[in-house]
C-alpha cells in the first residue's frame, strides 16, 4: 500500500514493519513456543535495527521499540561481503526492490548502485549488532553445504544443552 | 530484547516522552534526520475522552484565528492519508491486538508528524491537534501495555507549546453523549470484554480513561479546562489562554 506509492518516511517504514513484527509474534511465533516447538524466524529484529538506522532512525530508539519482542535462544547472523551480496542478487534478479535498495533514501538514483551505497551500510551496522548482542555468525561466502554443516553443529550444540538443561519428564498416567 | 539491564531501563525512560521537556522540542531521541532546532510555529493540543467537544471548541478556536491573521492548520488523530484505511479496517475486522493497534496508532501518528505538523511549523502555522499522544498512552495505558515503554515509543513526539485538556465527569460525558450520536463500541471499551452491557461498559471503560488522563496531567503540563460548562464558556476560556501564549 505505502510502499506502491513510495510514501514511506523512515520511521513509518520502521513503525509499521513493527508492527508486522508484533502481529508475526503473537500469532505465529508465541502461540508455538508455548507449546514446545522451535520456531525459525527468517530475519528478525535485528534485521530492523540494521536496516531503520541505516536509514536514519535513532539506534537506541528502535532497540526500545523492539523490547517486546522475544529474545530468540540462538541467533544466527549470515555473513557476505558487500560484493557477494550484489553479485547474487543480480544474477538471480532482473529488479532490485525499491526499499531493499534504499532508494528512499535517494542516495543513488542507479538502483544497483543505490543498493550497494545502502546495503554496505546496513553490513556495518549489522556488525555492531553481533557484539552488542552476541550473534553467531555464519561465514556466507562459502557453499550451501559448508554454511548448512556450520547451521547445524550451532542448532545441535543448543539443542543438546536445552536437552541437558530440561528435566526428563518421568512417565506418568494421563 | 533490549541489551539493557534494569537500571539502565530508567535512563531510558528519561528520553522518552516526559514533562520535563522544552515545549517545541523532541520529547526524546526525535527523528535524527528531521533537526527540530528553530522553527515560527506553534503546536497546540486539544485532548480530552470522546464526545467531550473537542472538535467543536477547535473549530471556533481556528475561526477565530484565521480572524487574527494567523495561518492554522488542523491535524487529528487517526487521519493520515497512509494509515487511515489500514486502521479502519482493523477496526472493523478485530484481528489486531493491543500492542498492534498501539503500532498502527504511532505510525498513523509519525506520517501526520513528518508530513503535516513538522512542516507546518516550520512554515509558521499554528497546528491545532484534535488529540495528541496523550490519547494513545491513555487508551493503551488502560488496556495494559507498559506505560515506560509507550512514552519511549512516543520519545519522537514534539512537545506542544499548549496542551488544554478538556476534563469532565463521567455522569455529565454520559448525557451528552447520548443526547448527540449514541454510544459506539470502541468508545465504551467493547473490545476489552467487560459484559455485553454498552451502558456499563461505556461508564467503566471512561471512567478508566478519565483517570489515565488525569494522572498525565502534571506530568505533560495539561492546562485542565472545565468542559462541564458551556461550549461559549470553554471556548473564551481557550481564546484567552492561546492570546495570552500568542500575544504576551
Amino acid at each position: 500500500m505505502g510502499k506502491k506509492k513510495n510514501a514511506l518516511t523512515p520511521m513509518t517504514f520502521s513503525l509499521l514493519h513493527a508492527t508486522d513484527f508484533a502481529d508475526r509474534l503473537l500469532y505465529k511465533i508465541i502461540p508455538p513456543l508455548k507449546a514446545g516447538m522451535i520456531v525459525l524466524a527468517d530475519r528478525y529484529a535485528y534485521t530492523a535495527f540494521a536496516r531503520d538506522v541505516t536509514r536514519g532512525v535513532d539506534r537506541q530508539w528502535v532497540r526500545e521499540l523492539y523490547s517486546f519482542a522475544v529474545k530468540p535462544d540462538l541467533v544466527m547472523y549470515f555473513r557476505v561481503p558487500i560484493d557477494v551480496s550484489v553479485d547474487r542478487l543480480l544474477a538471480r534478479r532482473v529488479k532490485l526492490k525499491f526499499y531493499e535498495a534504499g532508494m528512499d533514501l535517494g542516495w543513488s538514483s542507479n538502483p544497483v548502485e543505490s543498493f550497494r551505497l545502502f546495503q554496505g551500510k546496513v553490513l556495518e551496522e549489522y556488525d555492531r549488532i553481533v557484539d552488542e548482542y552476541g550473534l553467531g555468525v555464519v561465514d556466507a561466502v562459502g557453499s550451501i553445504t559448508q554454511q548448512q554443516r556450520v547451521v547445524r553443529e550451532l542448532v545441535a550444540n543448543h539443542v543438546k544443552s536445552v536437552d541437558a538443561a530440561r528435566e526428563i519428564p518421568s512417565e506418568q498416567p494421563v | 530484547m533490549s541489551s539493557q539491564s534494569d537500571s539502565q531501563h530508567e535512563s531510558a525512560l528519561v528520553d522518552g516522552a516526559n514533562g520535563g521537556i522544552q515545549p517545541g522540542g523532541y520529547y526524546g531521541r526525535g527523528i535524527p534526520y528531521l533537526p527540530i532546532n528553530s522553527y515560527p510555529g506553534k503546536l497546540i493540543a486539544i485532548e480530552g475522552t470522546d464526545g467531550v467537544g473537542r472538535s467543536t471548541q477547535i473549530q471556533l478556536l481556528r475561526e477565530w484565528l484565521e480572524v487574527k491573521g494567523y495561518g492554522v492548520v488542523e491535524t487529528g488523530w487517526t487521519r493520515s492519508p497512509l494509515m487511515q484505511p489500514t486502521i479502519e479496517l482493523a477496526k472493523s475486522s478485530n484481528t489486531l491486538n493491543k500492542l498492534t493497534f498501539v503500532l498502527l496508532y504511532a505510525t498513523d501518528f509519525a506520517d501526520r508528524l513528518e508530513k503535516e505538523i513538522i512542516p507546518a511549523l516550520k512554515a509558521g502555522f499554528v497546528v491545532l491537534t484534535d488529540r495528541y499522544i496523550f490519547t494513545a498512552l491513555a487508551r493503551a495505558g488502560v488496556r495494559g501495555v507498559d506505560r515506560a515503554w509507550l512514552r519511549t515509543l512516543y520519545g519522537f513526539a514534539i512537545a506542544p507549546h499548549l496542551v488544554f485538556y478538556l476534563k469532565i465527569d463521567v455522569e455529565t460525558l454520559i448525557g451528552r453523549v447520548l443526547e448527540s450520536r449514541g454510544m459506539d463500541f470502541w468508545e465504551s471499551g467493547m473490545d476489552l470484554k467487560h459484559g455485553d452491557d454498552i451502558y456499563d461498559s461505556f461508564r467503566a471503560y471512561q471512567n478508566k480513561l478519565l483517570r489515565e488522563y488525569g494522572s498525565m496531567a502534571d506530568e505533560f503540563h495539561f492546562r485542565v479546562v472545565d468542559a462541564r460548562r458551556s461550549i461559549v464558556h470553554i471556548q473564551d476560556e481557550l481564546r484567552r489562554q492561546v492570546g495570552g501564549f500568542l500575544e504576551p
